[in-house]
């Protein structure tokens, strides 16, 4: 099932939402929807490219990681907050906590890099923030955060 | 994303990507690779000029492709920052992969090519031709 909506709140902040139940298949159409919201928004190229690369990555890894490939709600909130595009991400999977993922680090010898997600990596690099928290009834929370104008 | 395979000759064949490369078909792209190596193409171009968007699975394949056409086995396609750490370990060593050869990828893809270490590790060509010519 997918789901799209407008919410404007109190004050006129318009957030566009989309729901989804994981699979690899809706990948594309999360990636054209956060193409087509962060350049409504007014996101640059190089910022749009950043945020499609960003939660592509993320909601691919709650789909193999946290869902295991079954199907799962995935709720995913964009909105402009001032200067920058901001991605909300929930699920309700098993918590993960990107954190705990190890950050690219070249000077780190490879034997000694512990095992991670190659794309946490890429979102730690495309975007400004990449908070995560673990839901009260569970699952988790992702927000990230780009500029929307690339300097 | 769909794949068009043209065999110059029965050692070299191009493969041309159009749409996006992602984790729902990155499989696809290495059995395809996989298959042309073991009809006798030892050298293996990767046409990029239609495709608009790679994920880190992507890389996956590109790297499992690589090992592939240098006469390895390829790793695990799931393993993540495996993967990640051997392309790193072969863009240290200064391991070339002149037999996996890559074709005018986007500014995005160009991106995450850099970021992963590919650049480092596979020739990267303007156009078709060129590629071919090595």
């Amino acid at each position: 099932m997918r789901t799209t909506a407008v919410i404007v709140d109190t004050t006129g902040v318009m957030t566009e939402t989309l729901h989804v139940e994981s699979s690899l298949e809706v990948l594309a159409e999360v990636r054209a929807h956060i193409r087509l919201v962060a350049r409504r928004l007014g996101a640059d190229e190089p910022a749009v490219r950043g945020l499609v690369q960003a939660v592509d990555e993320w909601v691919t890894n709650v789909t193999v990681h946290g869902y295991r490939g079954a199907p799962g709600p995935v709720d995913i909130d964009v909105l402009r907050d001032g200067p920058d595009v901001r991605v909300r991400i929930r699920d309700a999977a098993p918590v993960f906590d990107p954190a705990t993922s190890p950050a690219f680090d070249p000077a780190v010898p490879l034997e000694r890099r512990p095992f991670g997600g190659m794309g946490i990596a890429l979102i730690r690099d495309m975007c400004t923030t990449f908070d995560h928290r673990a839901l009260p009834a569970g699952g988790n929370e992702v927000i990230i955060t780009r500029p929307a104008a690339t300097a | 994303m769909e794949t068009s395979v043209e065999r110059v000759s029965d050692s070299v064949a191009v493969i041309g990507l159009d749409g996006e490369l992602d984790a729902s078909n990155f499989h696809g792209l290495i059995d395809t690779g996989q298959g042309l190596y073991g009809e006798g193409v030892r050298t293996l171009v990767l046409d990029l000029t239609g495709l608009e968007y790679m994920a880190s699975s992507g890389i996956v394949a590109l790297h499992s492709l690589a090992l592939v056409y240098r006469g390895d086995a390829p790793h695990d396609p799931d393993s993540g920052w495996e993967a990640f750490h051997a392309v790193q370990a072969d863009a240290e060593s200064g391991n070339r992969q002149e037999q996996l050869r890559l074709v005018a990828p986007n500014p995005a893809i160009d991106t995450v090519l850099d970021r992963t270490g590919m650049k480092q590790i596979l020739p990267i060509f303007p156009d078709r031709s060129a590629a071919l010519a090595g």
